[in-house]
Formats: C-alpha cells, sequence, structure tokens
C-alpha cells in the first residue's frame, strides 16, 4: 500500500512575523554596510536595494514586504542620496528618483508576496489532492468495509499525525465506534459523537459547538444523511487554521461515507438475491420432492391394484416393479435424512481403521440390483494402507459415487474403483470412474450442490447424492473433486487423510 | 422352553400395527409361532408369559428405548434378541449389541434377510446342533482337527488366524463386532485396535475368498463388526 509523501503541517502558518521583520533588516543592514565600501554610484546602489527588496519577498509575507521597501528606502535616501546621512533631497531628480523606487519596491514586493501566497495555496491543494486520492485508492483496495474503515483510519493517522476513530451505525442501530479506530473515546467523546450523529453538524475542538472536547467531530453525511461521525485526535499544538484543512477533513469523512453506503447498498443486494435464491431453490425442491416421492407411490399403488385382479401371468413384473419402486423410495429418504443430518450439524465421525476393499464390498452390497447393469472393476494396490475414516459414512459417499456413475452412464457401461496413496504421501485416494458422458469443466463446481441434477430430462433423484459424498467427506476431514476420466467419462476422487497405524502382532 | 416338535415362537415388538402384521406374515409363513407386543412393558410381559424362543426388538418404541427392554430382559433371561434399527443409528445398534442384543437389522429389509438372522440366533440358541465341521462354499472348517479346506486342498492358516476364524464359525450368519472380536482374540486391551481386525480380515479373505475384494463370506458391517455369511438362503 503507498503511503502520502508527507504528512500536513498543522503548526501555526509559516515562520513567526517577528523573525521576518528582522531579516529584512538584516539585509537591508548588509547591503547599506556593503553599498558604503562599494565604489558605486548611488544610482547603482538603488538598484541593489531593488534586488534585495524583490529577493527577500520571496521569503516573507505581505507585512514584511511592505516594510523592506520601506526601510530599503529610507536607507538609500539616508545614507546614500546626498547630503549624506540625512533624510533631506536637495535634488528634485533625486526627489523624483526616490519616488519612483518607493512605488517600485511597493508593487514588485507586493506582487511577489501575492506569487507566493498563491503558490502555497496550489500546494496545500495538491497535498490534499494527492491525500484524497491516497485514501480513495486504498479503500478501494479494500474488499469489505472492515478493511475500507481501516485503510481510512491508517492514511488520516499518518496524514494529519493524528488519532483517527470511526463511529458506524451497527446492526443494533446505535452508534458503535469501528474497532479499527485509533483513537480511544471516552464517555464524553461518545456524547459528543451521538450529537454529531443526531445534528449532522461538526462539533468538538476548533468548532463552535462543544470546543472543549479533545477530538473534532465530523459527520459522515450521504445525501442529507449521517450514516457516521468522524472523530480526529489531532495533536496538542495543532490548530486548525485554513479552510484547505477542514476541506480535506470533511472530503476524508466525505468518502468513508461512500464506502459505506456502497457498503450497505452490496448488504441489501446480496440478502435480495439470497431470498431470490432460497425461493428459487424451495420451489425446486417442493417439485422434485412432490415428483420423486409420488412417482415410486403411484406405481405401488398402481401395481398392488394390478396385483389384486391378476391371474397369475403378470405377477413376476408387477412384484419388480414393486421392488424397483420401494428401492427408489428407501434411497431417496435415505438421502433426504442424510441431508437433514449434515445441514443440522448432527454428523459426528466416528473415525476408525478403514480398509477400501471393506467399503467398496459393503457399498456394493447395499446397492445390490442397482449395479446389476454396470460391471464393477476394482484396482487396489496389494499394500493399500489402511486410513481412519468413519466408516457408515464412507460406505454412503461410495454407494452415492458408484450410483451416479450407474445412474449417468448407458446400461452395460463399466464402472473402475482405484485407490492408493496420494503423491504426497499424506493422503489416500479412492476414485469411481466411469465412461459415460463426462462433466463439462464448467459444471464441475455445481455437480456436488445440493439439488443439482445433470440435465433437466434425466430422473436421477432429488439431486443429492454429490452433495451427501462432499458433505459426508469434509466431515471425515478430507476432500472430493470431480474431473474428467482419461479416456471418457467422469471421475470422482476421494481424499481422506493418511496417518500410519500401530504395528500388528503377528500372532 | 417348546418341544422339538412344536414350532419356534417369535415375539415381535414394534410400535407399528403394520409392520408387526406383515412380519406376522413372513414368520407364520417360515413356520414360526408369531406373539405380538406394541410397547416396552407389554413386550417384557409376554416374554414372561409365553416363553418365546427368540425376541424381535424394535429400538423406537412409545414408553422406552429398546435398549431399556433389552437391558431388563437381560437381567433374567437369555432369550436371543435380534434388534430393529435404522440408518444413522450406529451408535445405538453398537449399544444394544453391547447391551445384549445378539444381532441387528437395519429398516427397510428383505424378508430373506430376516429369516436367515432368525434361524442363526434359534441356531445359538441350541447348543447341542454345534457341529464339528462347518462348510459354506468351497470351504470345510474341520472345528475338531482344526483344518481348514479350500476346494479339498489345505489352507494354511497361522493360529491366529484359525482362532479369528473359528469364532467367525462359532457365530456363523450372527454379527460380532470389533470389540467383541478383538476382546476375544487380543484381550480387553486389544479392544480398540481394530487395524488387527482389518489386516487379519484381509488375510483370511485373501485365504478362502474367491474374489478377496468382493467377499462372499466375509462380509464386513460398516462401523459395526464383521458377519461370517453361511446360510445362502
Amino acid at each position: 500500500m503507498s503511503r502520502p509523501s508527507s504528512g500536513i503541517d498543522w503548526s501555526p502558518r509559516g515562520s513567526s512575523p517577528l523573525r521576518e521583520y528582522l531579516e529584512v533588516l538584516a539585509v537591508i543592514a548588509v547591503v547599506t554596510a556593503a553599498g558604503s565600501f562599494a565604489p558605486l554610484t548611488y544610482h547603482a546602489l538603488g538598484h541593489i536595494y531593488l534586488l534585495a527588496v524583490i529577493a527577500l519577498c520571496l521569503r516573507v509575507g505581505r507585512g514584511p514586504a511592505l516594510f523592506a521597501a520601506v526601510v530599503s528606502a529610507v536607507a538609500w535616501n539616508f545614507v546614500f542620496i546626498p547630503p549624506h546621512l540625512s533624510f533631506t533631497v536637495l535634488d528634485f531628480d533625486d526627489a523624483l528618483l526616490l519616488g519612483i523606487y518607493f512605488v517600485v519596491a511597493l508593487t514588485a514586493g507586493q506582487l511577489t508576496a501575492r506569487i507566493r501566497a498563491q503558490q502555497r495555496a496550489e500546494h496545500r491543494r495538491e497535498q490534499r489532492a494527492t491525500a484524497l486520492f491516497h485514501l480513495t485508492r486504498a479503500m478501494a483496495g479494500a474488499r469489505t468495509l472492515d478493511e475500507a474503515v481501516g485503510a481510512a483510519v491508517r492514511q488520516a493517522d499518518e496524514l494529519f499525525h493524528a488519532r483517527t476513530a470511526v463511529l458506524l451505525v451497527g446492526a443494533s442501530g446505535e452508534l458503535t465506534p469501528h474497532p479499527a479506530g485509533s483513537f480511544p473515546l471516552d464517555e464524553a467523546e461518545l456524547t459528543v459523537a451521538a450529537s454529531v450523529w443526531r445534528t449532522g453538524r461538526e462539533a468538538g475542538r476548533f468548532t463552535g459547538e462543544r470546543p472543549g472536547a479533545t477530538g473534532l467531530h465530523l459527520p459522515m453525511l450521504r445525501a442529507g444523511v449521517c450514516l457516521g461521525v468522524l472523530v480526529v485526535g489531532l495533536p496538542g499544538e495543532a490548530v486548525l487554521t485554513t479552510v484547505e484543512q477542514r476541506e480535506l477533513l470533511e472530503g476524508f469523512a466525505a468518502q468513508i461515507a461512500l464506502q459505506v453506503e456502497r457498503e450497505q447498498l452490496r448488504v441489501a443486494s446480496e440478502r435480495e438475491k439470497l431470498l431470490a435464491e432460497s425461493d428459487r431453490l424451495h420451489r425446486t425442491l417442493l417439485d422434485s420432492v412432490s415428483h420423486e416421492l409420488r412417482t415410486p407411490l403411484a406405481v405401488l399403488r398402481s401395481a398392488t391394484e394390478n396385483l389384486a385382479r391378476d391371474d397369475g401371468a403378470r405377477r413376476p413384473h408387477l412384484m419388480a416393479e414393486i421392488r424397483t419402486a420401494t428401492s427408489r423410495l428407501d434411497h431417496l429418504v435415505g438421502n433426504l435424512l442424510d441431508q437433514t443430518r449434515l445441514e443440522s450439524g448432527a454428523i459426528k465421525p466416528q473415525l476408525d481403521w478403514c480398509d477400501v476393499r471393506d467399503l467398496i464390498a459393503a457399498a456394493r452390497r447395499g446397492l445390490g440390483e442397482a449395479l446389476a447393469a454396470h460391471p464393477l472393476k476394482t484396482e487396489f494396490p496389494l499394500e493399500m494402507p489402511l486410513f481412519m475414516a468413519d466408516a457408515a459414512l464412507m460406505e454412503h459417499v461410495l454407494s452415492n459415487l458408484l450410483l451416479n456413475g450407474a445412474l449417468h452412464t448407458p446400461e452395460g457401461s463399466p464402472l473402475t474403483v482405484t485407490a492408493g496413496l496420494a503423491g504426497d504421501g499424506g493422503r489416500v485416494f479412492i476414485t469411481v470412474a466411469d465412461r459415460g458422458p463426462g462433466i463439462p469443466p464448467a459444471m464441475r463446481g455445481q455437480v456436488f450442490q445440493k439439488f443439482h441434477r445433470a440435465g433437466a430430462t434425466r430422473t436421477g433423484g432429488l439431486g443429492l447424492g454429490l452433495s451427501i459424498v462432499r458433505g459426508f467427506v469434509l466431515a471425515q476431514g478430507g476432500e472430493v473433486v470431480a474431473d474428467d476420466n482419461p479416456g471418457g467419462g467422469a471421475r470422482f476422487t476421494v481424499y481422506l487423510p493418511h496417518a500410519l497405524h500401530g504395528s500388528v502382532p503377528n500372532e | 422352553m417348546n418341544g422339538d416338535t412344536a414350532k419356534p415362537r417369535v415375539l415381535v415388538v414394534d410400535d407399528e400395527t403394520q409392520i408387526r402384521r406383515l412380519l406376522s406374515f413372513t414368520l407364520e409363513d417360515a413356520g414360526y409361532e408369531v406373539r405380538q407386543a406394541g410397547t416396552g412393558q407389554a413386550g417384557l410381559a409376554e416374554v414372561v408369559h409365553s416363553h418365546p424362543d427368540a425376541i424381535i426388538l424394535d429400538l423406537g418404541l412409545p414408553d422406552m428405548t429398546g435398549i431399556e427392554v433389552l437391558k431388563r430382559l437381560r437381567e433374567w433371561s437369555a432369550t436371543p434378541v435380534l434388534i430393529l434399527s435404522v440408518f444413522g443409528q450406529e451408535g445405538s445398534k453398537i449399544a444394544g449389541l453391547d447391551a445384549g442384543a445378539d444381532d441387528y437389522l437395519t429398516k427397510p429389509f428383505a424378508g430373506g434377510e430376516l429369516l436367515a438372522r432368525l434361524r442363526a440366533l434359534l441356531r445359538r440358541a441350541k447348543p447341542a446342533e454345534v457341529a464339528s465341521t462347518v462348510e459354506f462354499g468351497s470351504i470345510k472348517v474341520d472345528l475338531e482337527r482344526r483344518r481348514v479346506t479350500k476346494g479339498g486342498e489345505v489352507v494354511k492358516l497361522t493360529a491366529k488366524e484359525y482362532a479369528f476364524l473359528r469364532l467367525l464359525v462359532a457365530h456363523r450368519d450372527r454379527v460380532l463386532t470389533h470389540r467383541q472380536i478383538l476382546n476375544d482374540l487380543w484381550g480387553p486391551k486389544a479392544e480398540r485396535q481394530t487395524h488387527y481386525l482389518r489386516v487379519f480380515m484381509m488375510r483370511l479373505r485373501r485365504k478362502l475368498e474367491d474374489e478377496p475384494d468382493a467377499p462372499k463370506y466375509f462380509q464386513t458391517e460398516s462401523g459395526i463388526g464383521y458377519r461370517l455369511v453361511c446360510d445362502g438362503s
């Protein structure tokens, strides 16, 4: 983060006038002394005086500039214009010369002083613009309101050599100091800040309102609404003099207010978006739950009715339909319960040593006929290590992945399960790969979201399977990723932490 | 106890009437005499009254938990108990098995599975039937001569492997929890060393199963224990 190149000087404006007057006297005295020894005419010396006056005016204020013109004219007249060491001017030419000298010295001096004053103002304006620019840049780089306030406080502290506090309206509707502030506010300061927030007018030190306070309290206004209060605690000797300095502080307050307002709008729009999203989710959920639950129920009802009047020929088919419908219902209700358990935080993994072969065998057994149409190949290294996991959760993870593969690939398409120690040795991996259409890269982030379903037409349940997979894997300290199966299809890889178990007594 | 000729008597304790009725059909068709109870209290009273040969107990009852019923029952009765539970209750399954249940089934289950479990329970209740050789598939375990053959060929097992196998055979078709096995084979100090089991089970499967990665007989009950499945029906 860049810093303002220098702070702003709060000390009383410039050097003291007395010093400037003395400086003027000293310079004129030097010129006069030098002139007395130099073999020059008093005409030439008049020009040297003029030069000295202009040079002085580049350094001093208007008062001393005027003083320089007067003193130099008097000195020139008294010391050099004949008669010497007298204020009397004998010659008309000399009187004219002295008069013109005085007017020129006065004009040149005043003009020079004005240019200098303008230059100073310019410099202050530039400083202010730079300061605001730094502030804006620091705040724009912030990702959150807290960061932005922190950046503003740091900038203000450096720039004004001050301690700063920002008070914002919290969720409770009360004005509360932001933790990033560097200016601790006592009871009295908080009261001042509260009154500023109510009235929208500045108060505290350097103002007409409660000037006894330690800090200068500035309202942070946006469109007439006070969004908070900026409190600047300036060093003890500081005297707030120029309009520019006051404006700079107000600029700071306005800049923070802008950021606060932006944040409020962002939060509001985010909430809006969330509401819309949850509304959409609810509708989807209701639609699909009702569809997914009612379809097997309708099958069951119709199949049993048919059974009642069947003469026996269709019996095996009807029974098969009933079996399919019940296992579909069973799976669906199981997934709904799993998802609910995940969301309620009721999943407490019971970690124990697991053998991937056990888990796969159990998952296969649980799936039964759902996998019948898909040959399953397993490839495990002979020295496949055991790992810590919750066997029941892992069984669900693997059966959901296998079922997912079976549902999204044509009949007869093979599924492959592999496992091993991941490259870094710190994790074990289990992959479930298929030879189906695969997952487009753009969709990979979404497949683990709940209620996500591949394509609109497939009846793959509620779209909870992979969401449960991820939830269960995360609960066990693992990770699951989806990518391409080399050679075609989708591949899911579950990573779990790997640890070494104690030795096993041989006999 | 009932005589050999009488039908074995089964008590079903479940608060769902439909489940009780359908279980009754299944059990009666299989040759059992069925008694029913809808609450834990009624169930305990029925045990006193009718002396069933086996009890099927639902873990979720209206008046008391199945675990409580089990604990009270075990104070005075050794009748085999099969508990019914749903997924997500691994903890209560283990609690039930620790409290003295002999096996469990997860709802929803198939009728064939229930009958197989029940047969295994009743076999345990009749020690006279313990055979000196047990066969499953092409595997033959001769408990008397400590000989194991597969397809007629002798399979060499280490002493611990054989002890594990013998334990599974003695409890065939019934679940054995990790704790029970570890306690039996390595003593109570090893009750948490489940990796012993994984390693030895892997060795047994490699020696005895046709497809060690898709075991037919040596089955894992995820999170609970193991079961040697011999009853193919």
